[in-house]
């Protein structure tokens, strides 16, 4: 009995190019999955960003474009406004880390939320710049050692961490906001569900919809995959709690 | 022929813009361009197209670099200090060969500068202001009726080449108003289904990136893109000659400055110096070879421009040794008062002509 199929929505044959560990392709496998589910693969433009995430592409069989580092929002936003003004109904997702979501990109990020710009960001968040070696970014936890802050995170000396998914929340453009994680089975099942119900918020125009993946980087954060998961599980999601902080549907 | 109308540049080109099929525009606030997204605001909201006061130019140029991934017309349009922030974007644009209009109404810099009127932004718009190897095609246009034509054609010509094109605006043509026909557009529409981003249906996926980690493939995209701007560079300079056929003078310049280069020729021919003038329409591609094939037959070539010679190095590059290249500038604002230009042109026509 086969009980696993490679999703519809990633391309054949890829090889995969993340480091061993690395939750970046789970997190595409589910985007694909529920791209299959709802049956999105002949109508989605994906937009890729820069760092280990715009390898999305040689994954994702779907239209693609890259964007530059932290414009991800606003080139979504150029797609499904164009194709809104041709008649096109087009679902349009990004897909970026915490750098490119929330530090060089936070200014296009958090007005595509306000505008309530109708598409979905997906957020990567492993708390640090992966593709360029692990320095110090925007989701840095507090005394965490990276390359550039070798003592630790400071306070007085580096500033704090951005808590992206409650700032999303607070948009009143925004329609969804959650924070997940995979760090084990059920979490990987819950996230799924999440990306699921952002994908659907935009089908029903519903305004931006936003999740913010904790993500494991066992290369720079110089840790097994396993012992990776275990610091999400009792570390990170300590300071960056899992959970929906909005829902219009709820709220 | 339709109707003649009293329009502002800024006007004249946004009319244009809509006349042509512009489906998206995008942008923020600056002068002396505003008038640009403060007309179309109105006239797209009410034809259901795509218009979003972006939150920052940064912002606007990359929305119109995801909309034209549609195949979708996009324009935007900004000015000068504020074009410098759109330059990572239309770099990528180029390399992702994008079909962008992008509107530079220029004001004086260097940095803030003023909203004085300048030409400074000639080096940033011809030679890529972005990094890495690519060229942009731009338009110059000298009157209000050319902001319409060029306008036109800067759609036309970043569709058909897919490529981002500028047409780079005078801050003083923006802000005059002229007499202006806005004709149909003359251009035909280009099929953008080979590559356009409308979803994988009944096709493989496409994308389009300008991330190439592999070096060979890097290197052969953009040895192709050469090879387009090289036919672009064959089949697209284009050039306004005025009184040039017997000129021993010939006074290059460009936009606005093209119309005071026109009073001096006729100024010297009364006094029987035949001069004439060599305009680009179209900066990059320059036209070096007809402006070449003009300075052989010539002494001495002046240079007319609002900065502090900016076109001058590819009027040199055009001359060669054929000519003794000469230049009359001032970067900002208020232009030379006429027996200024004049006492000037004098000072460079002494040493041909023992009578001035």
């Amino acid at each position: 009995m086969q009980v696993f199929n490679i999703p519809r929505a990633i391309k054949q044959n890829s090889n995969f190019t993340f480091c061993p560990g690395c939750d970046h392709g789970v997190a595409i496998r589910l985007v694909a999955q529920i791209i299959d589910e709802l049956k999105l693969q002949e109508k989605t433009i994906a937009v890729a960003s820069s760092g280990c995430s715009v390898l999305l592409y040689d994954f994702l069989d779907v239209d693609c474009i890259e964007s530059p580092h932290g414009r991800a929002c606003a080139v979504a936003t150029g797609i499904k406004r164009a194709h809104r003004a041709l008649n096109n109904d087009r679902f349009v997702f990004t897909y970026q880390g915490d750098g490119d979501f929330a530090s060089i990109g936070l200014a296009e990020s958090m007005h595509s939320a306000l505008r309530g710009e109708n598409i979905t960001a997906i957020c990567i968040n492993n708390t640090n710049y992966g593709m360029t070696g692990g320095q110090l970014g925007p989701t840095t936890t507090m005394g965490q050692i990276t390359t550039t802050s070798p003592d630790g995170r400071n306070a007085h000396y580096h500033g704090f961490p951005i808590k992206t998914a409650e700032q999303i929340a607070l948009c009143e453009g925004t329609s969804f906001s959650a924070r997940a994680a995979l760090y084990d089975v059920k979490n990987i099942l819950s996230t799924k569900n999440i990306i699921k119900k952002a994908f659907q918020y935009q089908i029903e125009g519903l305004g931006f919809s936003f999740v913010e993946i904790l993500s494991s980087c066992p290369t720079n954060w110089k840790l097994s995959p396993k012992d990776s998961h275990l610091k999400i599980q009792n570390e990170l999601t300590k300071v960056y709690p899992l959970g929906i902080f909005k829902d219009v549907k709820n709220d | 022929m339709n109707k003649k109308e009293l329009l502002k540049g800024n006007i004249a080109i946004a009319k244009a813009a809509l006349n042509c099929g512009c489906k998206c525009y995008f942008g923020y606030p600056i002068t002396p361009q505003t008038e640009i997204g403060e007309f179309l605001s109105k006239e797209m909201q009410q034809r259901k197209l795509a218009y979003v006061c972006a939150e920052s130019e940064v912002a606007a140029i990359n929305m119109a670099l995801g909309a034209a991934s549609t195949g979708a017309k996009v324009m935007t349009s900004s000015s000068s200090c504020a074009v410098s922030l759109m330059q990572e974007a239309i770099s990528y644009a180029s390399s992702d060969e994008l079909p962008i209009v992008l509107i530079n109404v220029m004001r004086a810099g260097p940095g803030q500068g003023y909203i004085y009127p300048s030409q400074g932004d000639y080096n940033q718009a011809t030679t890529g202001g972005g990094n890495g190897d690519y060229r942009t095609i731009v338009l110059s246009p000298s009157n209000v009726q050319e902001c319409v034509d060029l306008t036109y054609k800067a759609f036309y010509l970043s569709q058909k080449y897919r490529n981002p094109t500028i047409l780079l605006v005078d801050g003083l043509l923006g802000q005059m108003a002229e007499p202006v026909e806005i004709n149909d557009n003359p251009y035909q529409e280009i099929d953008n289904s080979s590559w356009r981003l409308d979803g994988a249906n009944e096709r493989p996926s496409r994308n389009i990136h300008s991330l190439e980690p592999n070096q060979n493939k890097l290197n052969r995209h953009i040895i192709e893109l050469f090879k387009k701007y090289t036919i672009i560079e064959q089949n697209e300079c284009d050039y306004e000659e005025y009184m040039t056929q017997d000129a021993k003078v010939i006074l290059t310049a460009f936009g606005t400055m093209a119309r005071h280069a026109k009073a001096l020729c006729n100024y010297y021919r009364e006094k029987g110096i035949k001069m004439g003038l060599f305009r680009p329409k179209t900066l990059y591609p320059f036209p070096y070879k007809k402006l070449n094939e003009l300075s052989q037959k010539t002494n001495l070539i002046i240079d007319i421009e609002m900065n502090m010679g900016q076109m001058l190095k590819d009027v040199r590059l055009a001359v060669l040794s054929n000519a003794r290249v000469a230049f009359i500038g001032k970067p900002v604002g208020d232009w030379l008062t006429e027996e200024e230009m004049i006492k000037a042109a004098d000072n460079i026509l002494k040493e041909q002509y023992a009578s001035i």
